[in-house]
């Protein structure tokens, strides 16, 4: 996408112009970030050796997974795991412009992520990470999720 | 669980009506009859084979593979019990009925179970493409 900035010192009125032939989530993203709507996930340290207090600002595009495990969220990412203070199903609402998409009750995961779809012999579906963890695609949500991914394909 | 109940009856209606008008055909062109018995049996099968692929959303935890087993075994020991009741109350069935009765279910049950397998594996293998195809179109839009 090209980007063209423009510097005007004397301007009062500052704006933005998008120019796009349809609206993908990339031009959502834009669009958020514009708005000040862009999701940000606050999160800390999920070992507590290295939780000093402070809370860290997460990149959705930096998230492989979310998990939900004892009624705490938990963010899977290169740099480490994040326990986040949000909901898996706002994280679903608020996230799937970036790739997020439910595959089972306590996961979310971001498909720009995933390194390999595959099932195993046993008929499990697995999403295969970078990170190099697995996520069970469960049988119940295929549907939405071969759904999603239409849809993205549609839109990007 | 009546909701559940209500669903199964539905689907149950579905199945015997679909398996009767194929019976009722095939007794036409091959010009046989059937009794009431038969009948039955036909009404029992469908019965069993709605409620065993009910049993599906409850193995939502556990692998296919697992499942598939799980509902197989169930289905035979389903079958088992019909047969009993039939050869204790109707007519008695000899070893070679149960032997036909059994194989005439199992052979179905395996090609779909071997459909069901393959179609895990091909969708699986398009979603995959898919995902791929998402994440070039947004490599290519940040470059």
């Amino acid at each position: 996408m090209k980007l063209n900035l423009y510097e005007d010192k004397n301007n009062t009125a500052e704006h933005v112009d998008v120019y796009y032939a349809n609206m993908r989530p990339v031009i959502r993203q834009i669009i958020d970030s514009v708005n000040s709507e862009r999701p940000s996930l606050q999160g800390r340290p999920a070992d507590e050796d290295l939780d000093d207090g402070e809370s860290v600002m997460l990149d959705p595009k930096d998230i492989y997974y979310l998990d939900h495990i004892d009624r705490k969220l938990f963010a899977y990412t290169r740099d480490g795991v994040f326990r986040l203070m949000n909901t898996l199903a706002s994280c679903e609402e608020m996230l799937w412009n970036y790739g997020f998409v439910r595959v089972s009750k306590s996961n979310l995961i971001n498909i720009y992520k995933i390194r390999q779809l595959k099932p195993d012999l046993n008929m499990k579906v697995y999403a295969s990470f970078d990170n190099g963890e697995r996520i069970c695609i469960n049988r119940s949500y295929k549907k939405s999720f071969n759904e999603y991914l239409q849809r993205m394909r549609r839109m990007s | 669980m009546i909701a559940k109940t209500k669903e199964y009856l539905i689907e149950l209606c579905c199945a015997y009506a679909f398996v009767s008008v194929v019976g009722a055909i095939v007794n036409i062109i091959g010009g046989t009859e059937t009794n009431n018995v038969n009948v039955l049996v036909m009404f029992a099968s469908c019965a069993i084979a709605t409620f065993v692929l009910f049993l599906h959303n409850l193995f939502d935890s556990v692998s296919p593979l697992v499942m598939i087993i799980v509902q197989y075994l169930v289905a035979c020991a389903l079958v088992g019990l019909m047969l009993w009741i039939i050869s204790c109350f109707i007519s008695p069935i000899t070893p070679r009925g149960w032997f036909e009765y059994y194989r005439s279910f199992t052979i179905p049950y395996v090609l779909l179970a071997g459909y069901y397998y393959y179609r895990v594996f091909s969708d699986a293998k398009k979603q995959d493409n898919i995902i791929r195809e998402i994440q070039e179109k947004k490599k290519a839009e940040e470059i």
